[in-house]
């Protein structure tokens, strides 16, 4: 057979096609430019996003380390440096801790020392700003802007002499408390919101504290593999031949961690293809679609099924040709210029070149994704165009209309409408499809975002706008705290509400019944010698006023009761606490109650109006260290914690040794200056506030948010766009029938009903599904790739009722909006045209 | 009794070109209650313009168009539509049911249209008598052509209309089944007292009405006005 040279008949006919149809093309070339756009800038945004909270997360822990060896021998750094398997390891030792510098208590703030290895490769990634050196000379030191700011210096400079008191912490001697003229030679920022500093090698000589020291010395390891079995570290242990008390510090959970991550990630990018796949495949199988009829016709000429093909596929591939470059510059600018851009806006002191570096692959995916896109997208539509018979294409409606009978006589504008929403079943499955993959992403985004915003966090995990700490506590315990001081600070017009909480020493004689199980299991943990449970417990019951066994007497308000029974998983009632008939108790590194729960407890308190009677207490809880609202503690007995009216009943005067307030406007600065003007002048306090913690995370915040939203709005336009797409073509395809129900008598006014229906039909099916499958799957997502502890599930039900309205106006709109344009021609024209 | 009466109706259209074209210059037609009146004229002629204005499909660009005594070329876009389904039934040549509504969902469309329950007896009546009980819940695509211009004069006859407007109603039926839809139409307009004008090419077909209006370029050659001239 002699091989026919129709190609350029065919390239004409198609350019000619082209040409014609230049609004559809124009639509069709804007949903590949922004499904190309979307997925280029999801990938390369996200990417950032992550990057940056992985960041903050980093800077959150204050140093960079997969695993950590305690108390660790030269023997131990040694071998674990030369393991093949390990990529650094760096020595950390806690040796000192400040205690006053002029009169200002800083809380305590302790003194480490890195070596090279360590400060380097692990401390310094994780700083957020590092200003001077490394400390070299014995009085050099490096310390945390947050000491700085808790001694009261707002501008520090290299060089400036620092007088401090400060305790070494070497092991088996008392807390001397030496003073010494420290050079500040550098500070630095970081998120631990812990009060710390780095001294030089010669000061850690000096000091005599050991890295085997017990908690002090810790041997950071770097893996080169970084996810780890308990296998691993098992082996590891033996490689490293650890004592007795020394532990691997490791995350077991590390594999299953990482898993969910990945599956949470892949998930949502899974969706943010699915929906932009179905945005293409849409735009083109509509567009195709409504040109059965001509096709059908060139086909009537002579046109083969394949030649066919060729020419939709030929148009596809212009409109490719014009939409995923398009795409790819604009994705490119929005990473490149209008984010950083805009971060800059909101920071001033926003490094430009630092936000969304271009990632070269990002944009590849997105346009190898959507040439795939278009070719699968093209294949299906072309198929139907290529196989339809020219009379079956002349009457081609692409409605699959029921062929069986229906018993059903109703004629309501709502069930003409309900019917024209699932007219074409798989059209309305691919939209509520795509609409509700675009809104679950949105969803899922919003919860991850909230769930890293950092006001998010702190409202989490600080229950108070700002803390006010009485540093004299277990000391000379100064009444810093009056009720004169506590009335100001009420009485500040930007403040909602305050408390206290009082502590004392408090007693607590040996109990079997109560304590038994709690010391056993405390004592067989590794903070406790092995084999010193009995003599350590022969001593608590011959002399349980001795320093190591007392324990803290906490009072706390009706305010407060809220927090704790909140913590307690609202267990407690309040009139039995109140009265001081119940006590919570404060367990430290055992798991559990231990047995404690509905047990009395006996105790004494030395500075009580009887200080020789034993009261007695049923513990109606056991909480986490966490529960505690007081700072200091005393002994290794459990703490307990009452009612303020108890606490007064039985010590006459409390002694407040914190106060926390709530501000009517969180994050206020007036407020805070106001109330930190009240302690003015009073050294011995240490404040922490949110506002505080939010300032020193305000540049990743504010990056963190940029790019967060950014995502949101990608998915929002997408979701929004494959809506109004899809309605614009349902609406126009079937204008022959909306004309044909005008010339039997419905109004342009119950055509606008019955279309805003459909509309409204739409975005409560979507939005229904997509809440039913989009809370369980951000639920899932959250839990996988939910970076700090403590830090809830929430839905930010604000900006998600918002985007659900936004979706509801445009469904109900967009149907509406078409169907008037389509109303510029006269009934007769409009009666003539295909559906 | 007049159902139907226009006075010197025109309507001119205006071609890219710029030129005028007269697609009815000047139609004196009245039409009287029960009558069954048909149209014709060569293709051009201007009958399915006529019947689009007759409708209130369309509107003139001058002249008077009465319906049941009210001038409907005066009447906005929703006044018109309510008009249709109170006074009008139409019947197309290419039925225009409703592809996803079952016969008697499409029957009663109209009816329901104007908020009005549908007198099931009467639509159970028509559609008796157009043979289609045991297609009443059938879909048009179940349907033979036959059968949904069947429908379609079911619809028209529905809503009890002053006049119903057939545009070749069996333009699109083959011989058979077009005599059989053509004497349902007659039977109709006889049973229910309807007035019926419909539009035909054919001159076989014409010739089953009780008057016959001829078109010819935009003008009646024949047929056209039966009222009193000097009213």
């Amino acid at each position: 057979m002699m091989k026919i040279n129709n190609k350029p008949v065919i390239n004409k006919i198609a350019l000619t096609t082209y040409k014609a149809n230049k609004k559809r093309n124009l639509l069709i070339i804007f949903a590949i430019f922004l499904s190309t756009f979307l997925i280029a800038s999801i990938i390369s945004v996200g990417t950032s996003y992550w990057k940056t909270t992985m960041e903050r997360q980093l800077y959150t822990s204050g140093i960079d380390y997969d695993i950590a060896l305690t108390e660790p021998e030269d023997a131990q750094i040694q071998k674990a440096r030369s393991i093949e398997e390990i990529k650094y390891a760096g020595l950390l030792v806690k040796c000192a801790v400040i205690e006053k510098y002029q009169q200002k208590m800083p809380g305590k703030t302790r003194l480490y020392w890195a070596d090279n290895t360590c400060f380097d490769k692990m401390v310094l990634p994780a700083l957020e700003t590092f200003t001077g050196t490394y400390p070299e000379k014995e009085n050099e030191i490096l310390l945390s802007s947050r000491t700085l700011q808790n001694m009261g210096i707002k501008k520090p400079h290299k060089g400036m002499k620092l007088e401090l008191s400060y305790y070494t912490l070497e092991e088996g001697t008392d807390e001397e408390i030496l003073e010494k003229e420290f050079i500040l030679c550098g500070w630095y920022n970081d998120y631990t919101g812990k009060s710390k500093g780095y001294i030089s090698e010669k000061f850690y000589k000096k000091s005599n504290v050991k890295p085997t020291d017990f908690t002090q010395g810790s041997l950071k390891i770097k893996l080169k593999q970084p996810l780890y079995t308990e296998k691993d570290i098992l082996s590891l242990q033996n490689t490293l031949n650890l004592s007795n008390r020394q532990i691997i510090e490791a995350d077991a959970s590390i594999i299953s961690y990482f898993i969910k991550i990945t599956a949470g990630l892949a998930g949502i990018l899974f969706m943010v293809f699915a929906s932009s796949y179905l945005f293409i495949y849409n735009t083109l199988y509509i567009s195709v679609t409504r040109d059965i009829r001509y096709y059908g016709q060139l086909k009537t000429i002579g046109m083969t099924s394949v030649q066919l093909k060729k020419l939709i596929n030929k148009q596809a591939f212009w409109n490719a040709l014009a939409g995923i470059p398009a795409g790819l510059v604009v994705a490119i600018m929005l990473s490149k210029i209008i984010i950083p851009e805009i971060i800059s806006i909101i920071d001033y002191s926003f490094n430009k070149n630092n936000t969304v570096p271009v990632n070269i692959w990002s944009f590849l995916i997105a346009g190898i994704f959507a040439i795939a896109a278009i070719k699968a997208s093209s294949h299906k539509p072309a198929r139907i165009a290529a196989d339809c018979s020219p009379v079956e294409a002349l009457i081609y409606t692409g409605i699959s209309a029921k062929r069986k009978n229906r018993k059903r006589e109703s004629t309501s504008i709502f069930s003409m409408a309900m019917q024209n929403i699932f007219r074409n079943k798989k059209q309305a499955f691919i939209i509520f499809l795509s609409f509700v993959t675009a809104i679950s992403v949105y969803l899922c985004t919003s919860i991850y975002i909230r769930a890293n915003d950092a006001k998010y966090i702190l409202n989490e995990v600080l229950d108070y706008d700002i803390r006010f700490q009485n540093e004299t506590t277990l000391e000379e315990e100064k009444p810093i705290f009056t009720k004169e001081k506590i009335k100001q600070l009420e009485k500040l017009p930007g403040i909602k509400s305050v408390r206290t909480v009082s502590s004392k020493e408090v007693i607590i004689p040996y109990q079997e019944e109560t304590l038994g199980k709690y010391f056993k299991e405390l004592y067989s943990t590794r903070y406790f010698p092995a084999g010193s449970y009995e003599s350590d417990m022969a001593e608590y019951k011959k002399n349980p006023g001795n320093g190591i066994f007392t324990s803290r007497f906490i009072g706390i308000d009706e305010a407060g009761f809220e927090y704790l029974n909140k913590s307690v998983g609202n267990t407690l009632d309040r009139n039995d606490f109140e009265a001081g008939r119940t006590a919570v108790a404060i367990r430290t590194f055992t798991e559990g109650d231990s047995g404690m729960t509905g047990k009395t407890i006996n105790f004494r308190l030395p500075g009580g109006l009887n200080p020789e009677k034993e009261y007695s207490v049923k513990i109606a809880a056991v909480a986490s260290i966490q529960s505690n609202p007081a700072f200091f503690a005393g002994g290794i007995a459990p703490e307990i914690i009452v009612s303020e009216k108890f606490a007064e009943k039985l010590l006459g005067e409390t002694y407040i040794e914190a106060v926390m307030a709530e501000y009517k406007e969180p994050y206020n600065k007036e407020t805070e200056n106001a109330a930190l003007s009240v302690f003015n002048g009073i050294t011995e306090t240490s404040s922490e506030s949110r506002l505080c913690n939010y300032n020193e995370m305000k540049t990743t915040e504010n990056k963190s948010k940029v790019l967060g939203n950014s995502i949101s709005i990608i998915m929002a336009i997408l979701a929004i766009f494959n809506y109004l797409d899809m309605m614009a073509s349902n609406v126009h395809n079937r204008s022959k029938e909306l004309a044909t129900l005008e010339s039997i008598g419905m109004t342009s006014k119950q055509a606008k009903r019955m279309l805003g229906t459909e509309g409204l039909g739409y975005a409560i099916i979507s939005v229904t599904i997509s809440l039913a499958a989009g809370i369980p799957l951000s639920y899932a997502v959250f839990n996988a790739i939910n970076l700090y502890a403590g830090v809830s599930y929430s839905i930010p039900l604000g900006r998600n009722i918002i985007f659900f309205a936004i979706i509801t106006i445009i469904c109900v709109t967009v149907p509406v909006i078409v169907y008037k344009k389509t109303q510029n021609q006269g009934l007769t024209s409009r009666m003539g045209e295909n559906f | 009794m007049d159902i139907l009466e226009t006075r010197n109706l025109k309507k001119y259209y205006k071609t890219g070109d710029g030129i005028i074209v007269k697609a009815l210059d000047g139609i004196d037609i009245s039409i009287k209650k029960g009558e069954f009146l048909a149209i014709t004229g060569t293709s051009g002629s201007g009958k399915t313009t006529l019947l689009h204005m007759l409708g209130g499909l369309d509107t003139p660009t001058s002249g008077s168009i009465y319906v049941d005594g009210k001038d409907i070329s005066k009447m906005g876009k929703d006044e018109l539509a309510i008009f249709r389904r109170r006074k009008i039934g139409f019947v197309f040549q290419n039925y225009n049911l409703l592809p996803l509504m079952n016969v008697y969902e499409n029957i009663v469309l109209p009816v329901r249209l104007d908020g009005i329950r549908p007198d099931k007896i009467f639509v159970d009546k028509i559609i008796n008598a157009l043979g289609l009980t045991e297609k009443k819940y059938s879909m048009p695509c179940q349907l033979s052509g036959g059968q949904q211009q069947r429908v379609a004069l079911a619809r028209a006859l529905a809503a009890k209309p002053s006049i119903i407007l057939a545009d070749e109603p069996t333009g699109n039926l083959d011989s058979r089944t077009s005599l059989d839809v053509l004497g349902l139409i007659k039977t109709c307009a006889l049973q229910f007292s309807q007035t019926i004008a419909m539009i035909t090419h054919n001159e076989e077909i014409a010739q089953m009405a009780g008057r016959i209006i001829r078109l010819e370029d935009g003008r009646i050659y024949g047929g056209g006005c039966t009222y009193d001239e000097n009213k």
